[in-house]
């Protein structure tokens, strides 16, 4: 029996249906993300996990007990705030100790709990400051350590380092990991960041909309993307459109404006002839060529373009194409390799696409950046 | 400081402005530029007139209080101290005093218990705070007087709520010249005093703070007193300074409400200075009340000074 089960788990605000019907499972000691876009419901999923929202419909168990109707305080989940939510009337100890003072722990051990947890999150000595005479850092250890202390089954994170500098966040991201690791605690993290996701998380829940769009590792969401929303929020994705001429045991035949193209089985998915469907390459797998090319030969998508910008990414760089049939493309190549204005062939493999079946209301979909 | 400039420079600018209508653009850029360069002699300008009013009508008065105090029988008497001993020595006046004390701690008591849980069903239960506001606010349109004497009507024998008990079949209470009658009046009257700060303090709680700490496995109760409370801190004391003080020096009210068993210090100056002609008298017990509150109130903030420094807004 997994940790954490949920199973069905819906909310409605009025007309509004925040999360719908999520079914997601949490074994006990990972580290899992709920990732989405804002308005996603990943925070309402969180909250309903707290105790601070009623689901409307929906079950959750925590080590096989059923959690639905019982109030926060009698849950065994601690929440790390978006905010923080530090008491600013307390000393930073006092704030630690809180948690156990209301369970009856009594003062000699909240004081060595406190102690050994401000060991633990690296601040020694500030136990008798307040929270405003901290940094922003400080203040997040602090917030870990107070929701640690309690040794909670399960700790949830309401994207609490989306406030932090890169620098900072990316330390906090490590930070997170080793103390995960030496208190054996399961960590449920929100966040709409998926750089944060994916450097963090043992698995990744997708939500959109209020719907699962996909859960795994992230290599599976990475490599194995189930749909073209999941393609693009975990990574970048270039999409272009093409039709399905034909279906055979060893490929998918595509014909997206430049002659057909045979794409091997398991890369194309679910489609058959005659569907439309987004052709997906990450900009790290297109190719970019000076002058124009002949053919394309066997098994590659290319055509010819324009290089429009560049943006620098240390040794790589993100190269804009506007291509003569497929609108701007963007490649990911090495550094110092186009001018902007030259002319240019692109080409990917087919072997590195993806196929999913275009949406019936293409026109109404947000693009993601 | 150089932000606030052409306002600061407003109060002074009106005297030139006016007596040359043509030109002005180039009068005020200089009395602008005037003001600039002379910060202290622009907070002087600002600052100047309210100080002023104060020091007319309430430094000078007290002051003139202090004087009269030490005199006897009438203004311009013979200096003594005998106003102050014959006070403290009377027994009748002490009693007065601790009365008093005792009606104003419990209508703060029972201004603070009611206005808090006023001001905490508003913001954390209602969606029409305005509106509900505007209710409690809504008596302070109507004269106190007037109001006063509507509670006489209710609360007289045969008055509004004899006969709705009546009606009802229970027993008449009449509660007017009572003390009862004399804790409705001021719960009435400073309850919208007091529900402002509360509310003020209330709004300013961050919702967070009362999840987190039912997330760290506080019930209601541990919140509201771990959490909630020191939190408004502020506000209460401030609520309790507003309703203690107007209380302890009130005479209306207890002379309408409270009939002659209820006399209250402040009734006592008012009788020397208005039917008595002691001044010197009322001005002594005036000066010793002055003191008492005081000191009670620096007492106050002392013991809620220590909550105010970790109690406010914080980070």
């Amino acid at each position: 029996m997994s940790l954490l089960h949920v199973r069905g788990l819906t909310k409605e605000f009025g007309d509004l249906t925040a999360v719908d019907d999520v079914d997601f499972d949490i074994e006990d000691g990972e580290f899992v993300s709920i990732l989405g876009p804002s308005g996603s419901g990943k925070s309402t999923v969180l909250r309903m996990v707290a105790g601070f929202e009623e689901p409307t419909a929906g079950e959750i168990s925590l080590d096989g007990a059923d959690l639905v109707g019982s109030p926060p305080f009698e849950r065994d989940v601690n929440m790390v705030f978006q905010d923080l939510a530090l008491f600013p009337h307390l000393t930073v100890a006092e704030n630690i100790g809180y948690g156990l003072k209301q369970s009856g722990v009594p003062a000699a051990e909240r004081r060595e709990r406190t102690e050994r947890m401000l060991e633990m999150v690296r601040l020694e000595g500030y136990g008798d400051r307040t929270p405003s005479e901290l940094s922003g850092g400080e203040q997040q250890r602090v917030a870990l350590a107070r929701a640690l202390v309690n040794e909670p089954a399960l700790v949830l994170f309401d994207e609490p380092l989306s406030s932090l500098d890169r620098k900072l966040r990316q330390h906090m991201q490590t930070e997170l990991q080793r103390i995960q690791t030496e208190t054996d605690t399961t960590f449920l993290y929100v966040t709409h960041d998926q750089e944060v996701a994916l450097a963090v998380s043992d698995r990744l829940v997708v939500l959109d909309g209020g719907r699962i769009q996909q859960v795994g590792t992230v290599e599976d969401l990475y490599e194995a993307p189930e749909s073209k929303f999941v393609a693009d929020f975990i990574g970048d994705v270039n999409a272009v459109e093409g039709r399905v001429t034909a279906v055979e045991d060893g490929g998918v035949t595509v014909d997206a404006g430049t002659g057909e193209v045979r794409v091997p089985r398991d890369a194309a998915g679910d489609v058959d002839v005659g569907d439309a469907v987004d052709v997906c390459v990450r900009p790290f797998q297109v190719r970019v060529e000076g002058g124009e090319r002949a053919d394309g030969g066997d098994g590659t998508f290319w055509t010819t373009g324009v290089v429009r910008n560049r943006s620098y990414q240390g040794s790589d760089s993100l190269y804009g194409v506007e291509t003569d049939t497929w609108g701007r493309l963007s490649a990911e190549v090495r550094a110092d390799s186009f001018e902007i204005g030259e002319s240019v062939t692109v080409a990917w493999d087919a072997a590195d696409v993806h196929l999913y079946r275009r949406e019936e209301t293409p026109a109404s979909e947000p693009e993601a950046a | 400081m150089a932000e606030p400039s052409g306002a600061a420079g407003e109060p002074g600018s009106d005297e030139p402005a006016n007596r040359s209508a043509d030109g002005t653009g180039d009068r005020m850029a200089a009395l602008t530029s005037f003001f600039r360069e002379r910060p202290r002699l622009r907070t002087l300008a600002v600052a100047g007139p309210p100080y002023g009013v104060l020091i007319l009508f309430f430094a000078i008065p007290l002051l003139a209080m202090l004087v009269v105090s030490f005199q006897t029988g009438e203004i311009g008497g013979p200096w003594t101290l005998s106003n102050y001993t014959n006070f403290l020595s009377s027994e009748t006046y002490l009693s007065v005093v601790w009365k008093t004390l005792v009606i104003s701690v419990q209508v703060t008591a029972i201004v603070v218990v009611v206005g808090y849980a006023l001001a905490y069903s508003i913001v954390r239960f209602s969606r029409r705070t305005t509106l509900l506001l505007l209710l409690v606010i809504l008596p302070f349109w109507t004269s106190y007087i007037i109001r006063m004497y509507a509670w006489i009507n209710i609360l007289q024998s045969d008055g509004v709520l004899d006969s709705t008990l009546n009606m009802l079949g229970l027993p008449a209470v009449s509660l007017l010249y009572s003390e009862p009658a004399v804790l409705i009046g001021f719960t009435y009257v400073w309850l919208p005093l007091a529900v402002l700060p509360f509310y003020a303090s209330l709004t300013n709680l961050d919702g967070d703070l009362i999840e987190a700490s039912k997330d760290l496995g506080a019930g209601p109760i541990r919140t509201f007193t771990s959490v909630t409370l020191p939190m408004t801190i502020n506000g209460v004391v401030t609520g309790v300074i507003l309703v203690f003080i107007p209380t302890f020096g009130s005479f209306i009210t207890p002379r309408l409400l409270g009939g002659t068993n209820n006399i209250m210090i402040g009734m006592v100056i008012e009788n020397q200075f208005k039917s008595a002609f002691n001044w010197p008298f009322g001005a002594a017990i005036g000066m010793v009340i002055s003191v008492v509150v005081v000191a009670l109130l620096i007492l106050g903030t002392r013991l809620g000074g220590g909550l105010f420094e970790t109690g406010g807004e914080g980070a």
